[in-house]
Order: C-alpha cells, then structure tokens, then sequence
C-alpha cells in the first residue's frame, strides 16, 4: 500500500519555461504521489501541455528541477539518457499521434521491442491483454485511418501501457473527439486510475476531473493558482480567476 | 515516302537491340538504386541540419541539379581518367581508366538524379507530421531511430509520385550512355542506322521502345504506390 509518507513519484521544483520572449512556465511546483492522479486544469494557453511536456523531457525547461522517481529530468539531456524515463513516463497525446503506417499490433509492439529491446512474443502476448483492456480485441491488423477518433485514442493508451510505465500523462484526450466517443475513452482511463497507475491529466472535462481526480491544479498564465482536493477546488474555489473560470466552464 | 523495316530480321541487328535493351534496363536499375541511396543519405544529412555535411549536400545537389547530365558524364568519363584515375590492368599491363564508360553513366545518372531525389525525399519527410514524430520521440524513439522507423516510411510514401517522374526521367536520360560508347538501346540504334541508312524508321522503333519501357515502369510504380499506400490516410484513395 503506498502512504503519503513516502517521497511523491514526481516533484516539480519553481519550473520555468519560455519559448521566445513568452514565458509560459512561471516557476511551476507540483508533486504527484504514486498511484495517484492529479488532473491540470485551466484557460488555453495557461501552460497546462507544457507542464507535462516538460514532465517526460519533451520541452526542456530553462530553470528549476523535475523529478520523476529516480531521475532529473532536466540532467538527461541527451536521447539515449532519455529512454529509461520514456520507459516510466508515457504520453497520451490529444491527437492521438499514432503511427498511420503501421497496424494497430505493431503500434503497441514497436517501441518496446525497437526501444526497450524486450522479446517480440512477450511484448505481443502483452499487447492482446491490453487491446483486450480497451476493448479493441480485432482490430489487430487494422490501420488507425480505418478507426474511429475514439478507437484510434483507446490504441494510443494501450501502446502507452505496453511501455509498462510507471506514470501516464494524459494530453487532452479527449479534446478531438466527438462527444458519444468521449466517454468510450474516459472509462478506459477511469479504469486505469482505478487500478492504481498513476495519472497526470491534462483535461476540460471538469465532471470527469471531480470525479477521478485525487488532487486539482488549476493553472492561469503560467502559474499555479489553486490546487487541492476537488471537492474543495471545485464547489469551493477562493481564488477570483479560478471562480471566474469554472463559471465559464461549469 | 515508305517506311522499310525489312532490317528489322537481321539476327545482327536483333541481338544489338536486345543487349541494348538488357543494358539500358540493367544501366537504369543500378542508377535508380545509387538514386535512391543517394536520396536517401542526402535527404538525412538535410533533415537533421548535420553540420559540414548539410552544406556539402546542398552545394552537390545544386551542382548536379543545375548541369547538365551529359555535362556531368563527360566530366566522369573523360576528366576522371585524364587526371590520373586509372588502374594498370595485372595481366596486359595496359592502363584502363578506372571508370568505364558504363560505370561512369550509371554514377552521372545516380549523381543527377540522387541530387534531385535529395530534394523529392526532403519533401516527403516534411510532409511527415510533427505529431507522429512527437509519438515517436515519447515513446523514447532517437532521433534516428525515429527517421529510420517513422519518418522515412511514411516520408518514402508521401514522394511517391514525385519519385515516379524521377525514376522515368533517369531511364530516359540513360540514352546519353551511348555517348561513352556504352552498348544500350541508343547505342545499337545508331550502329543500325550507319549500317542501313534507315534513320526514320530505326529512331521509330526506338521511340516506341522508349514510350514502352518507360510505361512499364509506371506502372509498376503505381503498383507499387498503391502497394504500400497507408489504408485510410491522406486523400490518395488510388
């Protein structure tokens, strides 16, 4: 049983960020416990995507420190020191940004046995067990053009899972679906986070976020406003922006 | 005026046609493979912006882009081996230029249109959109890892048609060989034509030859296209 005793999975540390001349990332800190999940919510552009970009090494950031287990994110700065964190941080990405090339098999199967070098029958028996898990068993020698926004989002989880990873960012999933297909995604992440793996979701799904979430950070213009339990956050908010945006949203 | 292709069986003259043909096809497919070779590292080298090497590879495709073909095979044959590239054969003992005359036009074909390839592959991999590369690279994908097993293939698929043209403009540009005294299609044409002075009809059928081989292979291409198209992506329903 993990206990909040123990050290958090990932601890961001007064982050900083900008591209440009535009800061997006004014000194961010945040902590995620093992087997938690932790939805970022907040206006476009607030610095929601960056935050778990810079999370598995995508977006290097300028200044501050990002743990995540064992490693400092912001000291890999090279591919090959990258791979290990890849292997325990794994993305979810809104548009899905599966390999159109490839079947719905070989998409789960490729990084872990190009990547991570693991058998290809192992990594296969995996990869059924998880198309079965987000209820896609037949769709095997499917390409992604030939599924559905919400089929081609629940392969997108599934080959995250097949990195047997540690932590999974969630990059507005379900921002590009149509709303039947929303839910089919959400229950499959619902799921996950039931069974314990650690989630960090970026989302404006707010009754989705209530109801997952163990903790809510809410972002604005590149800072950390509130955050809390989301039953405080969200039927009690105290900061003006926060409140002037969930009546927006709500 | 009337039209004698009565030449036309005379076992001489059919046996210097179909090497021809042999050699040109033989000629075009070494090149089309040096082509795409060249394409390929050329298109890499540009794509990951690798210093020193970015620059040489646009100053080569610019010089081979901007000549003419029959320039550059002149140049291979004829300055190559006056410059001291040649091999004493062991067993006469003559020198022999190291770079044949066929060697030497299915490396000015491989050069000119490698160079052009350069460019047609460049496009693909533009094409490439960022959001499967970033899949690629979150997964853990090196950057080369991700060119080779996601950028490329889809990249290759994306030119296709562009390298269609390529390839049937390199076979067509392989009748220059005859110039360097390489036995092809063109070469045997002229050989005929000195022996029967039948110049109208023999330029004929070599046209004819031409449109047909150059046909075959677009087909092929096609095929080949349609093939490897990625099902439901894009527009190209073919």
């Amino acid at each position: 049983m993990t206990t909040s005793q123990t050290s958090p999975l990932i601890e961001m540390r007064n982050v900083r960020k900008s591209f440009g001349l535009f800061e997006v990332l004014k000194g961010i800190s945040l902590s995620v416990n093992d087997g938690g999940v932790v939805c970022i919510i907040g206006p476009s552009g607030s610095g929601k995507s960056t935050i778990l970009r810079c999370i598995n090494g995508l977006t290097p950031i300028d200044s501050g420190t990002i743990r995540v287990g064992d490693f400092s994110v912001e000291s890999l700065r090279s591919d090959k020191k990258l791979i290990p964190l890849r292997h325990e941080v794994a993305m979810v990405f809104q548009q899905y940004n599966l390999f159109p090339h490839r079947t719905v098999m070989q998409n789960l199967m490729m990084a872990p046995v190009q990547v991570l070098r693991q058998n290809a029958d192992e990594v296969r028996d995996r990869a059924e067990k998880l198309l079965a898990k987000v209820r896609l068993t037949g769709k095997e020698s499917a390409y992604p053009g030939e599924l559905s926004g919400g089929q081609q989002q629940r392969v997108a989880i599934a080959r995250a899972l097949a990195m047997e990873p540690r932590v999974i960012l969630f990059d507005e999933i379900t921002a590009a679906l149509d709303p039947e297909m929303v839910s089919e995604v959400l229950s499959v992440v619902r799921d996950l986070a039931a069974e314990g793996m650690t989630c960090v979701l970026v989302t404006h799904e707010m009754r989705f976020a209530e109801e997952v979430a163990d903790e809510v950070f809410f972002t604005d213009r590149g800072v950390i406003v509130e955050h809390g339990p989301p039953s405080t956050l969200f039927k009690s908010p105290s900061d003006p922006r926060l409140k002037d945006f969930l009546d927006k949203v709500l | 005026m009337t039209l004698d292709f009565s030449w036309l069986g005379d076992p001489l003259y059919q046996q210097w046609l179909i090497t021809g043909i042999g050699t040109t096809l033989l000629m075009s497919l070494l090149g089309i493979l040096l082509m795409l070779a060249i394409g390929i590292v050329g298109a890499l080298f540009l794509h990951f912006r690798i210093p020193v090497l970015e620059t040489i590879t646009t100053v080569l495709v610019e010089l081979f882009r901007n000549t003419p073909p029959l320039v550059q095979l002149f140049f291979l044959y004829f300055m190559l081996s006056s410059v001291g590239l040649s091999l004493t054969d062991p067993v006469t003992g003559r020198t022999v230029p190291l770079f044949s005359g066929f060697t030497c036009a299915v490396l000015s074909l491989g050069l000119y249109n490698g160079a052009l390839a350069v460019e047609i592959i460049r496009s693909g991999l533009i094409g490439v959109p960022s959001q499967t590369v970033e899949g690629a690279r979150s997964l853990g994908y090196t950057r080369f890892q991700t060119f080779r097993h996601v950028e490329l293939p889809i990249g290759l698929r994306l030119c296709m048609p562009a390298m269609t043209n390529n390839v049937v403009s390199l076979i067509k540009t392989s009748s220059q060989a005859a110039l360097v005294a390489v036995a092809d299609i063109m070469y045997g044409a002229t050989q005929i034509m000195v022996e029967t002075f039948r110049n109208m009809e023999v330029m004929l059928l070599i046209w004819a030859l031409y449109v047909v081989i150059a046909s075959l292979v677009v087909v092929l291409m096609r095929r080949l296209t349609s093939m490897i198209r990625i099902p439901g992506y894009g527009v190209d329903q073919a």
